[in-house]
């Protein structure tokens, strides 16, 4: 098997008393689209800093190919492209001036450090702002600035920590497009996030951390696969149903679990062409009406709140 | 109504929050007031002072130039250095005395006669800085009831009046008929008043004229000296007062634009900025150097700046020596830098750093004279001042303008200023925190 472009072992960080991450693995293979998931607070952040040399770990070891990050000033940091949650860019200084600076500590000069920067505005759709200063832009052309400053040296892996953070949804489709470019030019992504449906839209493979630890680490549809049930199916009855019609519910072909919340009823079964029939059936039976139906797949939600028992967004 | 209690409780909340807002609000006021306090209370008490750095050259040596010397030790406002005339010059031409009294040959012998005949009035010649003309009018100031003092102990004795007596007959004897005044009558009362102070050789017949000029110090009666006053500049150098004060300004807000810049800093580490740098592969070491050239370069553009000023509108000139003005130039800039990065360092957050940062460099102007002259500080402060660059940097300019002093007389100045830029680079170099 090829060397791994990143491999994190056992990354261990506290600070004091709270330990933000521990026994962190982390492996990349070249190419591949990683999305590391989790609430806030779940140590996302302390794990991407470890990973990008920004923080020592208390234990543990980052290599990129195959070795180790040694020093400040070690040359396989350029194989990384940083994309910080937050805005690091001079806002009182053009576009074109912050990519000069960043790209000539990346130790790019001259014609090459122009075509980059180029490359890098064209990509995220600045080119004909490139002369204003930051402090002009909207948040979402911060954010593609801010994720363009990243691309300047071409590096391999692209580290990208909630990049879409208070972007309106414009801006968000505008940076998942940039994403999905450089996905397909073959770069190694690894991605931040809470929000689900970025995972699911940008990512074959999805890490879930919660306090500190790993509690998944496969892709989408092998952790879909670990739920008893991945279809789901809402209704929104005409009144509460009562614990008969509940119970002749449960014994309905395929279905593996019922909530009930007021009117509305949501089962999970394995095979929604099998189960609804069957529920139909049931509804008419008690006498009861539908008033809405929903079915779906289950979603990353489902399967977080399957493995920690909380829901992602109230943590 | 609930709504102005609501914005009233929420800023003074947000206020006492952050603990150096705090520290800004009440220590840092509280310790400037303290501090003028000391120094305007001092004022008045001139024993809490060192005094001022007087320095006597005595060409008489007779008993009033003497007890004139021994006066002036006396008086707590001075601190008397005796010293020859080629010294007392070079000390003042080189700023570390601001005042020398030099009392000629024959001030003994004229003195007395002074009070009654300007053409014999002795001439004491006051060298001075030209940039402390404030001690300058001090000294001459006091100068005038410790000659009065040092007449009534030291000439007006008996004998001296009887040689006053009998040079006035002498000239009723020589002067022309008058025939408003009895020439006999004058030469007869004359003649009893040295009679009279033949017999009181032995008494002290002055000692109520002695209390008086020592308890009230007021003087009704014509100085029996005059004085010279000399600027002490090297060659055709001419003292402008533009320079003292450019480089004062320049300095301070120097030092004022270095709080900018630290505080930048702790921005960039706040707005993540140094997250992106950490993951780049730049040290800590490029940082810093990269950060204290940078701000060096701001600091020299703004004194060379400051200077040009100086020198196209008010006339100021380096009439010392180019070399070292631009050594005292640079050595100021890296110092401002070097102290702008260890105020970065040793500060936590932008708003708390700012209000620290004013309190030191406040401190640093206040200590280094520029806004008192040193002499009024208690002695102790007068030797803290010593250890304040800005103290350093005032004197290397003031010696390379207006004092037109030679490259060498810059050379302590740019040691002073570099050894404090090596100290601030080390506490950079031991507390600047690089990881983000």
């Amino acid at each position: 098997m090829a060397v791994p472009l990143l491999q994190a072992q056992h990354l261990v960080k506290r600070y004091g008393s709270r330990t933000a991450v521990e026994g962190v693995s982390v492996t990349l293979q070249r190419g591949e689209s990683v999305g590391l998931l989790g609430p806030n607070g779940a140590g996302k952040t302390t794990t991407i800093s470890m990973l990008a040399g920004l923080i020592a770990p208390d234990s543990g070891e980052v290599q990129i190919e195959g070795l180790p990050i040694t020093g400040d000033t070690d040359p396989r940091k350029r194989k990384l492209g940083l994309v910080p949650q937050e805005l690091a860019l001079y806002e009182d200084v053009s576009a074109r001036r912050n990519l000069e600076f960043f790209g000539s500590l990346q130790g790019l000069t001259g014609a090459e450090l122009r075509r980059a920067i180029d490359e890098a505005l064209q990509l995220v759709g600045l080119m004909d702002r490139a002369g204003d200063r930051v402090k002009q832009f909207s948040g979402g052309m911060k954010r593609r600035l801010n994720l363009s400053v990243a691309l300047l040296h071409d590096p391999d892996l692209l580290l990208l920590d909630e990049p879409t953070v208070g972007v309106d949804p414009q801006s968000r489709n505008a940076i998942f497009d940039n994403i999905e470019q450089l996905r397909r030019r073959g770069k190694t992504i690894l991605y931040t996030t809470h929000y689900m449906e970025e995972v699911e839209r940008l990512c074959d493979r999805v890490i879930i951390v919660d306090h500190g630890r790993i509690v998944a680490d496969d892709t989408l549809g092998g952790l879909k696969r670990r739920l008893a049930g991945t279809g789901r199916l809402t209704l929104d009855l005409s009144a509460e149903p009562d614990e008969s019609t509940l119970q002749a519910f449960r014994t309905c072909s395929g279905i593996t679990g019922v909530e009930v919340r007021e009117t509305r009823v949501t089962m999970t079964l394995e095979d929604l062409t099998v189960g609804l029939g069957a529920v139909l059936e049931e509804v008419s039976r008690s006498g009861l009406r539908v008033r809405a139906l929903e079915s779906g797949q289950a979603s990353l939600e489902d399967i977080f709140l399957d493995l920690t028992g909380r829901s992602l967004r109230d943590v | 109504m609930n709504q102005l209690l609501a914005l009233f409780r929420l800023d003074l909340r947000l206020f006492f929050q952050d603990r150096r807002s705090i520290v800004l609000l009440f220590l840092v006021p509280i310790g400037i007031a303290s501090f003028m306090g000391t120094l305007t209370s001092n004022m008045g008490k001139p024993s809490e002072r060192g005094g001022l750095g007087l320095v006597v050259v005595d060409h008489d040596r007779s008993a009033l130039s003497v007890g004139l010397v021994s006066a002036l030790r006396r008086d707590v406002n001075f601190q008397v250095t005796e010293t020859n005339e080629a010294t007392a010059r070079d000390w003042v031409l080189s700023g570390r005395r601001p005042v020398a009294l030099v009392v000629p040959d024959g001030f003994g012998a004229n003195a007395l006669f002074g009070l009654f005949d300007t053409n014999r009035k002795p001439v004491i010649t006051v060298l001075f800085d030209p940039s402390r003309s404030m001690e300058r009018q001090m000294v001459e100031g006091l100068l005038v009831p410790k000659v009065f003092q040092a007449l009534a102990e030291n000439a007006l004795t008996v004998e001296s009046l009887r040689s006053l007596v009998r040079e006035g007959v002498t000239r009723i004897e020589t002067a022309p008929n008058d025939p408003t005044w009895d020439r006999t009558t004058v030469r007869k009362l004359m003649d009893q008043t040295d009679t009279w102070l033949a017999e009181q050789t032995n008494s002290r017949p002055f000692q109520r004229l002695r209390s008086s000029s020592e308890a009230e110090g007021e003087f009704g009666i014509p100085l029996p000296y005059t004085t010279r006053a000399e600027a002490l500049v090297k060659g055709q150098a001419e003292y402008n007062a533009y320079a003292h004060s450019f480089a004062g300004m320049g300095v301070q807000f120097v030092l004022m634009a270095m709080i900018d810049l630290a505080v930048g800093l702790l921005r960039d580490r706040e707005s993540g900025v140094f997250r992106r740098l950490r993951s780049l592969p730049l040290s800590r070491t490029t940082l810093l150097a990269g950060k204290a050239v940078a701000w060096a370069a701001i600091a020299l553009i703004s004194l060379v700046g400051c200077f040009a000023f100086a020198m196209l509108v008010f006339g100021v000139r380096v009439q010392g020596s180019w070399l070292g003005f631009v050594g005292v130039l640079l050595a100021t800039s890296l110092l401002a830098s070097t102290l702008g990065l260890a105020l970065a360092a040793v500060g936590r957050t932008p708003a708390g750093t700012r209000g620290f940062a004013i309190g030191v460099i406040l401190l640093m102007v206040m200590i280094g004279g520029a806004w008192f002259p040193s002499f009024v500080f208690p002695k102790w402060l007068q030797t803290v001042s010593l250890a304040v660059p800005t103290r350093w940097a005032m004197e290397g300019f003031n010696a390379m303008t207006w004092r037109g002093l030679g490259g060498e007389a810059a050379l302590p100045s740019i040691g002073v200023l570099l050894l404090f830029s090596a100290l601030f680079a080390a506490i950079t170099w031991k507390w600047f925190k690089w990881e983000a």
